[in-house]
């Protein structure tokens, strides 16, 4: 009986040591289980983020591919502009002014003379503001006056513009160029969208920073609105465009009193 | 009044109160029945200490808790299998399946005793559970913070509660005739459950706050 009884304890003591090994095995499963998990968790977040980067990179990429295609389409448009049409022009001028009219023909053939050469004039401008290289190589703050001088020929804006660049880097004439086409995105949304008076336009530069700020009196907007319901591709595209060259691209509107965006690129 | 607080009722009103706290203003109706829950938890645990203290045998209260504790973990895993298009019905199916095991047993052993091997085969069933659950997450295309997302600490919960109380389980006979012979105090099944059932409630109680948090976030 005795014997029997020692026998069960150990039998007991053997079953109890199974159970703890048991469950402590079983313990340690599920715990590694979940380690797997988070780790495999943590890797599949490294891989999203590797794709959006990747993603992010392409779209950059296309969108420089885009600008320097629409670039030199618009070079090829400003060149025939100048040689082929301008020289038509000029011919035509210098046709005119060899014709010996007399009375009330005399006047109509110099008002004619006059008319093309101020067609002259005006397509010599407009070729040179579509050919944004052309435009940029003095700088960037001459390029922005040429322009406002064009936007106040034709509209009633009261412009004022004011230039606190002190140096021009010739290696980031792209980026100037870049940074005018976006100007002009900006100008064009104020005439379409904004029904302003008054346009106000900043050129600064600090140790590291070019910066351009445009200020308008219009109606203003809400910028998440417009985003949201897909009518602010040009918003859109400017601000990718600012990131393209490691830019930021801020707007501030309130409705009713006007819009202020500012862009600022890196410039060292 | 020291009998009623153990290592396990201690946890448990723990997690109670996280979850009256965390829980209280969620939206979720799934989320907020663990407040009831373990408001049962600590209710079935009190009878049964009460129970025990007089001498009388609680094995029913448990028998009867178990239902209930099918119900929540079941309801809790078809609610974060909703999302990946799983249907009502596989939770109906089940419960069925788990009711029939349930009757079957108590009805073989007469009512008497506590339907071990229906909560070893629930136990079973959750552990598969919890691996699918892993799976899904695995498998999905949307990347979660795991650290601290809610549902996952309650999955985790349950796969180390009912992975880790399957020697018992099965040994369940065996240890409820011999732990005395064992140790009269502390048997070795009031141990590895006490360990179990903390490790539980404190994965609960932090998916809760985790929870809480989310909730606070987003609003």
């Amino acid at each position: 009986m005795l014997v029997l009884r020692f026998y069960m304890q150990i039998l007991s003591k053997e079953i109890v040591f199974l159970i703890t090994f048991t469950t402590g095995i079983f313990l340690i499963a599920p715990i590694f289980i979940i380690v797997y998990v988070s780790y495999y968790n943590k890797r599949k977040a490294r891989h999203f983020e590797e794709k959006e980067a990747l993603r992010k990179n392409f779209e950059l990429e296309l969108l420089r591919s885009q600008f320097e295609v629409q670039e030199h389409t618009m070079e090829t448009i400003a060149a025939n502009l100048h040689d082929n049409i301008g020289q038509l022009l000029s011919l035509t001028s210098m046709t005119l002014s060899s014709v010996k009219a007399e009375g009330a023909q005399e006047g109509k053939i110099t008002t004619a003379g006059e008319l093309v050469h101020r067609a002259i004039q005006e397509l010599r401008q407009l070729s040179k503001m579509m050919s944004g290289k052309e435009l940029i190589r003095k700088n960037l703050g001459h390029a922005i006056a040429v322009e406002l001088d064009w936007l106040q020929k034709g509209t009633d804006y009261e412009v004022l513009f004011t230039d606190h660049t002190s140096r021009s880097i010739p290696e980031h004439a792209d980026k100037e160029l870049i940074l005018f086409r976006l100007f002009q995105e900006i100008i064009s949304n104020i005439i379409r969208h904004a029904e302003a008076t008054r346009i106000t336009i900043v050129l600064d530069q600090s140790a590291t920073v070019l910066s351009l700020l445009v200020k308008d009196n219009g109606k203003g907007f809400i910028p998440e609105e417009k985003i949201a319901a897909n009518e602010g591709m040009g918003l859109f595209n400017i601000s990718k465009r600012a990131k393209m060259m490691d830019g930021t691209f801020n707007i501030h509107s309130v409705t009713g009193v006007g819009t202020d965006i500012l862009v600022s690129i890196p410039y060292i | 009044m020291p009998l009623y607080l153990s290592v396990n009722t201690i946890a448990e009103m723990i997690c109670f109160l996280t979850a009256l706290f965390c829980l209280a203003g969620d939206k979720s109706l799934v989320w907020k029945s663990f407040i009831g829950y373990l408001f049962l938890v600590c209710l079935t645990e009190t009878s049964g200490i009460y129970l025990r203290v007089h001498h009388m045998r609680n094995y029913l209260v448990y028998a009867i808790f178990l239902v209930f504790e099918c119900w929540m973990v079941s309801l809790f895993f078809y609610h974060i299998y909703k999302r990946y298009n799983h249907q009502r019905k596989l939770l109906y199916g089940w419960m069925g399946i788990f009711l029939l095991v349930y009757l079957a047993e108590m009805y073989s052993i007469h009512f008497k005793s506590f339907p071990s091997l229906t909560a070893t085969f629930m136990s079973v069933v959750f552990v598969v559970a919890s691996l699918y659950f892993y799976l899904l997450i695995i498998k999905d295309e949307k990347f979660r913070q795991l650290s601290t997302y809610p549902p996952f600490w309650i999955a985790n919960g349950i796969l180390l509660f009912y992975f880790g109380s399957t020697a018992c389980n099965v040994f369940y006979d065996y240890l409820v005739k011999h732990e005395n012979g064992i140790s009269p105090t502390l048997s070795i099944r009031y141990i590895i459950f006490n360990l179990l059932n903390v490790l539980l409630y404190c994965c609960w109680s932090y998916a809760f706050i985790c929870r809480y948090y989310q909730r606070k976030l987003s609003s």
